[in-house]
């Protein structure tokens, strides 16, 4: 049964609006392609960053970002060819077999959160700023190379 | 379509985006940044780490942003000064933040729609608050009594603070546009007084 698990899994603490706003206009000021918008202005639960394009083939793309008063997160990214991959930060109690911390990413192309198959995240650093900026550099690096992988390689060659 | 530009080689993001943040900013403004969404006291170093700078600049800063009110300090069991955002200095900014793009008659609609929902968490859940809950769900699970079905997932709980935290908001702002109403009306009246006679 995975039930416990799933809820050991959660993130802790209420979503925090003032992280929100503050991601929203990093994506808002840095990323010509993206839009992002609280999903409910006054109760948000999330942030949602529409983008006019996609990684790879895909035409249209979306990251949603959740971010608590505890400094938990997830920023999901979904496309039109119906590739799901995340980056998150909560505790899993050790389940991600391949995790060392609370930082990790649910690889594409589904997401998945089977516990063996869930990577160690290469973003390891905590003030919101420095997390969105790492998105963001990462789907750029991604965008131009065609490719997932700088997703969470981290890095982005010559 | 003009497509983003793309990024500079890097060897290690974490790298990357620590580089371009520090800049970009000043120190000043790492500080500013970093506590202003530090909600557990926290000492000067720590702060001074997230915001890479050295905890001199950072303590300087800290008290600077304490002296204007954005920052409340306390002292930690080591004697050393711990700090925070402040509660009413966030809750001026939301409610701000708030009533530039929300009209006062749509904050009153929202608001009651918010508590109706805690309302309708009580009622279903039988605590007044989450607290509560977390508290019941741990009991149920040492008396291993868990009824499944009944017991509201962690999401629920994250669902009603989250509803909890930004109902305090918008009431915030929406006492803050009454009284600027009454405040206003009030110079108003005394200009005419001033005016009439």
């Amino acid at each position: 049964m995975t039930g416990g698990q799933t809820e050991s899994h959660s993130l802790r603490g209420p979503i925090d609006r003032p992280a929100l706003l503050a991601i929203r206009d990093l994506f808002n000021g840095n990323e010509p392609l993206a839009t992002a918008k609280l999903d409910d202005f006054l109760n948000p639960r999330a942030l949602k960053v529409e983008y006019d394009d996609g990684l790879r083939s895909a035409e249209r793309s979306r990251i949603d970002v959740q971010w608590t008063t505890r400094n938990d997160y997830k920023y999901h990214y979904t496309d039109s060819e119906g590739v799901n991959l995340r980056w998150g930060r909560h505790p899993h109690n050790g389940d991600y077999i391949q995790v060392p911390g609370p930082e990790h990413y649910h690889p594409p192309p589904d997401a998945s959160s089977d516990p063996s198959t869930v990577e160690e995240s290469c973003i390891k650093q905590q003030p919101e700023t420095l997390v969105t900026l790492a998105v963001l550099k990462l789907w750029r690096a991604a965008y131009h190379a065609n490719s997932l992988t700088p997703l969470n390689s981290g890095k982005n060659p010559p | 379509m003009t497509g983003p530009a793309e990024p500079e080689p890097f060897e290690d993001i974490n790298q990357a985006v620590r580089e371009e943040w520090v800049a970009g900013t000043t120190p000043y403004e790492r500080v500013r940044e970093v506590v202003s969404r530090t909600y557990a006291p926290t000492d000067a170093d720590t702060l001074a780490d997230r915001a890479h700078t050295s905890p001199k600049t950072a303590r300087k800063h800290l008290n600077t942003l304490a002296d204007d009110g954005f920052v409340t300090t306390e002292t930690g069991a080591n004697g050393a000064t711990l700090y925070r955002r402040s509660a009413e200095s966030l809750v001026v900014e939301q409610a701000a933040d708030i009533l530039s793009e929300v009209s006062t008659e749509e904050l009153r609609d929202r608001i009651a729609e918010m508590r109706d929902q805690i309302g309708e968490f009580q009622q279903e859940y039988g605590v007044e608050s989450p607290e509560e809950l977390a508290v019941d769900q741990t009991n149920a699970l040492l008396n291993e009594s868990t009824r499944a079905g009944e017991e509201p997932d962690d999401e629920t709980i994250r669902e009603w603070k989250t509803t909890r935290r930004n109902l305090a908001f918008a009431n915030a702002a929406l006492s803050i546009a009454n009284a600027e109403k009454f405040v206003e009306a009030g110079s108003q009246t005394d200009n005419e007084t001033v005016s009439s006679s």
